[in-house]
């Protein structure tokens, strides 16, 4: 009798396990990781994104509900660096999930590979919130993507090697439309090299130096402190000087400081998408750059 | 069948350690050989000095400064100004299967006047254990309501609510034992179970250490709804059982139940808490029960990026004696700068139908606090 029982069990899990060897559960710290796993994982995921698109990244709050996502999760990708780390360490710890904790196999940085820009030599928080280990901002680079593509299928192909083949059938598929869009946004963007601009927060220079913008100036005096009058004016007098004709913001910034610097000098404010979901119409981690790029080219016109 | 496995397992761990053993004695005669080599060079060359680069394994290592000064009505000396806390705090990872947590607090002693440290926690917490179980142990803040297992310096007001102070002191249930929590397999909603066995505070107004075999039993059932992306609901219930101070029981449940509103999108210029406790205790003493009650109820709002302002109302008996009320409003301004340094200013009204010690023997009571709390290095997140 006991035995049998001791059989039944065994085949309900092997039946559980099977039920579930189907999808692969995923979350994501944010919306563009979590893009991106969707396209290389196809139907062989489940994923969630725990930072909306039109949220800041930095200050996310480690609600108990993302607990449960990640307590049962198989994988778990990170930005990294130290973009996540006001909320993603505590939200980790408390998941009980020994699959996804750093250095397991689940556990997936995307940063892993990129090269970094601005990375400081010293570290002093007088200047603000200065990033330790460059700026973490990097999926801003269409390129960077194919490195975040890649670190987010190994990490797949780790947790579930039967699928390694699909998975990388679908990395060369993305690195192939990226290399095709990128030759369209590039050629879009040509016109416009060296445009110069003002943005609200350092987190722009992925892109800005993929897309040869130049960023003169920040409205945000130090990284994370609030436009002061003394800089706006500062920034009015750049603007004004080198006929600049965008500032630009996003969603989670609230855009009276550069309204202002606007209505002093007539450049137009663009909120541009700092992740998929940042506005209705960004489905995936493509349309960052088709909106970003149709906004800017509109206003630089 | 299982006695074979056993062996089996058992069998294979002793061959890996044998051939551990012998790996490393082989390295251990390697080392010796070149060390003889080198001893016997006359000019040894310099090693290769390593450049600092690479990732330190310190732990992250914070100090977070509590600078206040006091007025109060009841004294005859009215003013003060003090280092209320400086707390050092050391958070790293063990290895694969724990992390430890140490805060070393270092304030000045009511009583003598002189610096004091204090562990004030310090715990290993599991992050490897089966079935969504998490194991605590060491020295650590009890799961008991919504509060207790906060740090002062992250709440936004700065004195502890009358009840909570009536009840626990000002800090607190922080005992030292062990602590189980269990994430309930409730895949639509936050639910976990925690529940503590600690050794019994040395000194708090509710339970005492028992010089017999009677343990404090602590425990929270934690809930956490999202009510929309923007919305929030908790609802917590507790219980704490132990001896006191007689060697008798005392019992306290607590009901706590906070809702946050807080927009996803500006979630750092606007929000809204209204955060409610409840505490009742049944104590046995020799010739007598008490049944006492205690509770906060607050609302803070979050007016702009960096300012606050919160609201409290407290209500409390004392858990040695029903018939005492003592209520309280008071009102705080916060300001915060950054993460890493914060300013609030409280203004306090507090009234009591007895006079006691704790108020200087004063029915009515004025205070405002001023508090500067400034943090260096990598201190970490807050929860939710």
């Amino acid at each position: 009798m006991k035995r049998k029982i001791n059989i039944s069990i065994i085949a309900l899990c092997m039946m559980m396990t099977n039920v579930f060897a189907g999808t692969i559960r995923v979350v994501t710290t944010t919306q563009d990781l979590k893009s991106i796993a969707e396209l290389i994982g196809g139907n062989k995921i489940d994923a969630f994104g725990i930072a909306t698109g039109y949220q800041n990244p930095h200050f996310v709050d480690p609600k108990p509900s993302y607990i449960v996502k990640l307590s049962n999760a198989d994988v778990f990708v990170t930005v990294g660096l130290d973009l996540e780390t006001g909320w993603s360490p505590p939200l980790l710890n408390s998941s009980r999930n020994p699959k996804i904790q750093k250095g397991s196999p689940g556990y997936v940085d995307a940063s892993i590979g990129v090269t970094l820009q601005q990375v400081p030599s010293s570290i002093n928080r007088g200047e603000g919130d200065i990033h330790i280990y460059g700026n973490p901002h990097y999926w801003l680079d269409p390129m960077n993507g194919k490195q975040i593509a890649k670190n987010i299928c190994d990490g797949l192909s780790r947790v579930s090697p039967e699928n390694k083949t699909f998975f990388e059938a679908n990395l060369k598929t993305f690195d192939e439309t990226i290399d095709q869009k990128l030759k369209i946004w590039n050629a879009q963007m040509l016109k416009y090299k060296g445009s110069k601009v003002i943005a609200y927060h350092n987190e722009w220079c992925y892109f800005e130096n993929r897309f040869g913008l130049q960023i003169v100036d920040f409205l945000e005096p130090k990284p994370g402190i609030p436009p002061t009058p003394a800089q706006l004016v500062k920034i009015i007098g750049e603007v004004k000087s080198n006929s600049i004709k965008v500032i630009i913001s996003s969603p989670y910034f609230t855009t009276s400081s550069s309204d202002v610097v606007a209505k002093q000098t007539g450049a137009k404010v663009l909120t541009l998408a700092t992740s998929v979901g940042a506005f209705d119409q960004i489905k995936n981690y493509y349309d960052v750059f088709d909106y970003n790029i149709a906004q800017l080219i509109a206003a630089l016109k | 069948m299982i006695r074979q496995l056993f062996l089996f397992i058992l069998c294979l761990v002793l061959f890996h350690r044998a051939t551990a053993q012998v790996e490393s004695t082989a390295a251990d005669s390697l080392l010796l050989l070149q060390i003889q080599n080198q001893m016997a060079q006359t000019n040894p060359t310099p090693a290769p000095v390593q450049q600092r680069t690479s990732p330190s394994t310190n732990p992250d290592i914070s100090v977070i400064g509590d600078f206040r000064g006091i007025y109060q009505s009841n004294y005859t000396r009215n003013f003060d100004a003090n280092m209320h806390e400086t707390e050092f705090s050391f958070q790293s990872t063990v290895d694969p299967y724990a992390k430890a947590d140490f805060f070393y607090s270092v304030s000045r002693d009511a009583h003598t006047g002189e610096f004091k440290g204090e562990i004030e926690e310090g715990y290993l917490t599991t992050l490897s254990l089966p079935a969504h179980l998490q194991l605590k142990a060491g020295k650590f803040k009890q799961q008991f309501g919504r509060i207790n297992s906060v740090h002062p310096h992250a709440l936004a007001f700065v004195d502890m609510p009358n009840a909570y102070v009536r009840f626990f002191g000002e800090e607190g249930l922080n005992d030292e034992g062990f602590s189980l929590s269990w994430l309930l397999p409730n895949h639509s909603f936050f639910q976990e179970l925690t529940v503590e066995e600690t050794d019994g505070p040395r000194d708090n107004p509710s339970f005492a250490r028992s010089v017999k075999n009677h343990y404090q039993t602590t425990g929270r059932f934690k809930n956490f709804w999202d009510l929309s992306d923007n919305a929030t609901l908790e609802f917590g219930l507790s219980a704490a059982t132990g001896a006191n101070i007689t060697e008798h029981t005392t019992n306290v449940g607590a009901v706590d139940l906070t809702y946050k509103w807080k927009p996803v999108k500006f979630n750092t210029y606007k929000s809204f808490t209204f955060q409610n406790e409840f505490y009742y205790s049944n104590a046995k003493f020799d010739s007598s029960t008490v049944n006492a009650l205690g509770f906060y109820s607050l609302i803070n709002v979050q007016v702009s990026k960096r300012s606050f302002v919160t609201a409290r109302y407290d209500y409390t008996n004392k858990p040695t004696s029903a018939q005492f009320v003592e209520q309280a409003v008071s009102a705080t301004l916060g300001w915060y700068a950054t993460e890493f340094q914060k300013i609030e200013l409280q203004g306090k009204y507090t009234t009591a139908n007895e006079s006691d010690e704790a108020n200087n023997f004063e029915k009515q009571v004025y205070q405002v606090f001023l508090r500067w709390i400034f943090v260096i290095g990598t201190h970490g997140a807050h929860q939710y």
